[in-house]
């Protein structure tokens, strides 16, 4: 026994000690201690554990960090601009203030009650972070705490990864996921340093709900359900996304009653979960009541029906001890039930109580809905449907290891492995629509590969383990299960078993390998651009730094009076109000249909009807993006069919075929007579036709179309430039007032 | 165990209570209302039962929409992209196919969606023979058919995703 001989080997070298004990008292001391040290199996194991954990926590949170690396800490992108500026509102005037914040700086002249249309989950989580190091007297400006929540919160979703899977199958595969989570791109994409979007927290909150409902469902107690609706609670606070939440854990308990698992577990579970979730979710100004009048929550209550209308009959057929009249008892019920629950859904959807699946969350079920119909929700490119490259790009590895964890799954079913395939093909599914919504499969993809992988691991090393049986019965380690008739098979082939374990174990490791290559260079490359600044290769390989939207917003902020209205599309109109700190006529919210069409007819009208449009909206500024001299392609030219459009769909004045030549859209001498003289293309090429932008090419060469414009010659009548910035991308015009009568 | 709800239909008569003997308010009255005047014809149906299939049965169906998911049916659906793309050749003028479309991450072509979501299904399928390989109940030369076209999958369906990747993103891992 190990143990034994340490006794045996202490109590000798004591013995030594005594002996000299003055001539190197330290040497031997330090010998005893090294030991004292060996540890047991089960600390060696706990010991390697923590020991990973502690490293994926840490790989999870620098991974991320690549843009803060290159650039500056800055926010990115649109939609967190928004964020901070609440964030911002919050910490400076506190929590009541922003509660009921009326802003009138965006959307001009409606305004927009902040306070009860937002979702407070992100800019409390971070206010709180900012309070708690101001407390330890950390001063950090909240700006550097809004850049760094995401990869904070990415590394808590790998812990709770680590005991969701744990949950599910084993610790093996707990570790695992933890560890393909922490570098997923699908997951990276939306959590870098500086994108300070609801999502950084959501997808925490949403695997936190996830893991402790499984727990409650696992164990039946109170406590775990309690916790999971505060989970709820929190994703409630944090996204819009929580639907998915409310419908599948409702699809997830039907699937358990159709297969016959019900419970008494599975009952507490649900029902505290989905009473004291839907309670706390209407504390929520902008969720409101939305659980008892929306049809998208209406699963949920349909659910909790039929729980009861389950614990009933189970309590009737306990107390008739009868099989006959239960069976009559059964009959009647349900189709009372069923009766029931469809004439009060009939009521409450004929009477407009309950309100239809709205355009959003529709376009998901039927995906061809919002193509015909809502072209906003269609001309955002996030939500255009995914093909196999975004897949394989998100996901590498894990497409091949997903059908095999799903097999896995399949072949231990248990009330937490049905979940975890559950949620792997809903949100799969839903990625499939949607290539934002790759997100929210992540967690699923990566646990269930990791069961995969965790799986086929144990195969190989328990092949590696039995053969050591056979020959060497003296030095026998671990467990290795013996059995005494296999010892004879396994005789000849051995070797080759034991060689082409290890090959395989090679192989595994090689495919993760590539897997962490494949996601340092897609997050390095792909996701880590701040989008307000734009990099590019000049001609000996050095970096070029566009930083024209910074230096646009900045000189609006300090050349024009400060109660001065923007107008411009509606993608810059979180950035304008944030960075600019002006007044803005439409912004990213886009709750207002009407308004943006406006606007968009403004784009896409002659001058003179556009400033007919521009003072009815009390204009001042009018700011437009262009990348015809740097080549930079998400530019308003090229999004300027989406204007029209929009436009179009409220306005009839304004239609498609005008601007398109033989179906085509053009900017050059061919392009249709109502396209070169619209207001968007005055103002993206006004002056342009004297520059000459590349070597070789005629003056006014658009190097993003690729073209020579049509229309050099632009004189503008009622709008004056005010200022275009050093590399033409983001140009501002002035709105003259109007000319006196006399 | 759960009430097989499925079971219930109204308005059946064919329940195994005598009809003196029953206390189906629902039974009495079908008996008066339709059923005092109208003969039920004498037929040999039976009620369809309700079994549930076996988990594999499943698995493949998943299997199945797994594969449709990730080769961009969806995409298919609602973009309606070409089955396979053509360029003009600049010096002949002939028109030659483009398998891949290029340019964009987010964009394909029907027959590229499928041919990769064929090898990535591979892969997986290749991760399952190994584990079949590894079940003790089998005969020692199906163990190593298994095993041999496990892991044959797996390098194939590995190499091709990742040389349809490489044709597909021209500076992938530069």
């Amino acid at each position: 026994m190990g143990g034994k001989q340490d006794q045996t080997a202490n109590g000798s070298s004591k013995s030594e000690s005594m002996g000299a004990k003055k001539a190197s008292p330290d040497l031997l001391n330090s010998s005893f201690s090294f030991k004292s040290l060996k540890l047991k199996t089960k600390q060696q194991e706990l010991l390697l554990r923590v020991s990973i954990l502690g490293l994926v926590y840490v790989l999870a949170f620098i991974a991320r960090l690549f843009s803060v690396l290159r650039y500056e800490s800055m926010i990115h992108e649109f939609d967190p601009y928004f964020n901070y500026r609440t964030t911002l509102f919050l910490t400076e005037k506190g929590f009541y203030e922003f509660w009921n914040w009326f802003d009138s700086e965006s959307w001009y002249p409606l305004g927009r009650i902040i306070g009860g249309t937002l979702y407070p989950g992100l800019m409390v989580t971070a206010a709180l972070i900012y309070w708690t190091l101001r407390f330890l007297r950390f001063f950090v400006h909240i700006r550097e705490v809004c850049v760094l929540t995401a990869p904070f919160f990415a590394s808590n979703t790998t812990i709770v990864a680590y005991f969701f899977g744990k949950e599910i199958w084993d610790t093996g595969a707990g570790l695992v996921a933890a560890a393909l989570i922490a570098i997923c791109p699908g997951y990276i994409s939306r959590s870098v340093a500086g994108s300070y979007d609801n999502e950084a927290v959501a997808i925490f909150a949403l695997l936190l709900t996830f893991y402790l409902f499984v727990k409650a469902v696992k164990t039946g107690s109170l406590s775990w359900a309690l916790g999971s609706a505060f989970g709820y609670f929190y994703m409630v606070s944090a996204w819009g996304g929580y639907v998915f939440i409310i419908n599948l854990v409702p699809l997830y308990v039907l699937v358990l009653l159709i297969t016959g698992r019900y419970s008494m577990r599975l009952y507490v579970a649900y029902n505290c979960m989905y009473i004291l979730g839907m309670l706390l979710a209407m504390q929520i100004r902008f969720v409101g009541f939305q659980h008892v009048q929306s049809g998208e929550h209406m699963g949920a209550m349909g659910v909790f029906l039929l729980m009861q209308v389950f614990y009933f009959l189970d309590w009737v057929k306990y107390q008739l001890n009868d099989t006959k009249l239960f069976q009559t008892f059964l009959r009647i019920t349900v189709t009372s039930a069923i009766l029931v629950g469809g004439i009060a859904l009939g009521v409450g959807t004929a009477s407009g109580y309950i309100s239809p699946w709205t355009g959003r969350f529709y376009s998901l079920l039927d995906p061809t809905y919002a193509k015909d119909h809502i072209p906003i929700i269609a001309s955002v490119s996030e939500h255009q449907p995914t093909a196999w490259s975004s897949f394989m790009f998100d996901y590498h590895i894990l497409l091949f290891l997903f059908p095999a964890g799903l097999y896995f799954c399949f072949k231990r079913l248990s009330d937490a492995t049905i979940f975890i395939v559950m949620y792997g093909l809903t949100s799969l599914y839903f990625a499939g629509v949607m290539v934002r919504l790759i997100l929210v499969a992540t967690p699923a993809v990566c646990l269930i590969s990791a069961i995969a992988v965790s799986a086929t691991v144990k195969n190989l090393t328990s092949l590696l383990r039995t053969k050591q049986k056979v020959p060497q019965t003296g030095s026998t380690k671990g467990v290795g299960s013996s059995k005494s008739s296999s010892k004879v098979t396994l005789d000849q082939s051995q070797p080759f078993q034991k060689n082409g374990a290890i090959a395989l174990l090679v192989g595994v490791f090689y495919l993760l390998s590539r897997y962490a290559i494949h996601c340092t260079w897609v997050t390095s490359e792909a996701y880590s651009s701040p989008s307000i600044v734009l990099a590019a290769r000049g001609a000996h390989g050095n970096r070029i730094i566009f930083d024209d939207y910074r230096e646009a917003y900045y000189w609006l902020r300090q050349n024009t009076p400060t109660d001065a209205k923007v107008m411009s599309w509606w993608d810059y109109g979180y950035q304008i109000t944030a960075m600019g700190n002006r007044t803005v006529i439409v912004d990213n919210n886009t709750w207002n249909n009407t308004h943006i069409a406006t606007v968009g007819r403004a784009m896409s009208s002659y001058e003179d009807e556009a400033y007919d449009i521009m003072r009815s909206l009390d204009v001042n500024y009018v700011l437009v993006v262009f990348g015809g001299v740097t080549g930079y392609s998400s530019d308003d030219i090229n999004k300027f069919l989406w204007m029209v459009r929009i436009g179009g769909g409220v306005y009839p004045v304004i239609k498609e075929p005008d601007y398109l030549v033989n179906g085509e859209f053009r900017v050059d001498k061919g392009a249709s007579p109502k396209m070169l003289n619209c207001l968007m293309y005055k103002l993206c090429y006004y002056r342009f036709g004297e520059l000459v932008t590349e070597y070789g090419k005629p003056t006014g060469y658009d190097r993003a179309r690729g073209v020579e414009i049509g229309n050099k010659d632009i004189k503008l009548e009622h709008l004056e430039e005010a200022y275009t910035t050093s590399n033409w991308i983001v140009r501002i015009y002035r709105v003259k007032p109007p000319t006196n009568r006399l | 165990m759960a009430p097989r709800t499925g079971s219930t239909s109204t308005g059946s008569a064919m329940s195994e209570t005598s009809v003196e003997s029953s206390i189906d308010p629902l039974f009495h009255l079908l008996r008066t209302i339709p059923f005092s005047f109208l003969r039920p014809p004498r037929l040999r149906l039976k009620l369809p039962s309700f079994t549930l299939p076996s988990p594999m049965a499943v698995f493949s169906l998943i299997l199945l929409t797994y594969f449709l998911v990730i080769s961009g049916f969806i995409y298919d659906v609602i973009v309606e992209p070409p089955g396979i793309g053509s360029t003009q050749d600049p010096v002949t003028g002939a028109i030659r196919p483009v398998v891949f479309m290029s340019g964009r991450v987010n964009g394909q072509y029907i027959i590229e969606g499928l041919s990769s979501g064929f090898m990535f299904v591979m892969g997986g399928v290749g991760i399952i023979m190994l584990d079949l390989a590894l079940d003790k109940n089998r005969a020692k030369s199906v163990k190593a058919s298994y095993a041999t076209a496990g892991v044959s999958s797996i390098v194939i369906g590995y190499v091709m995703s990742m040389l349809f990747i490489r044709i597909k993103i021209p500076g992938y891992l530069h």
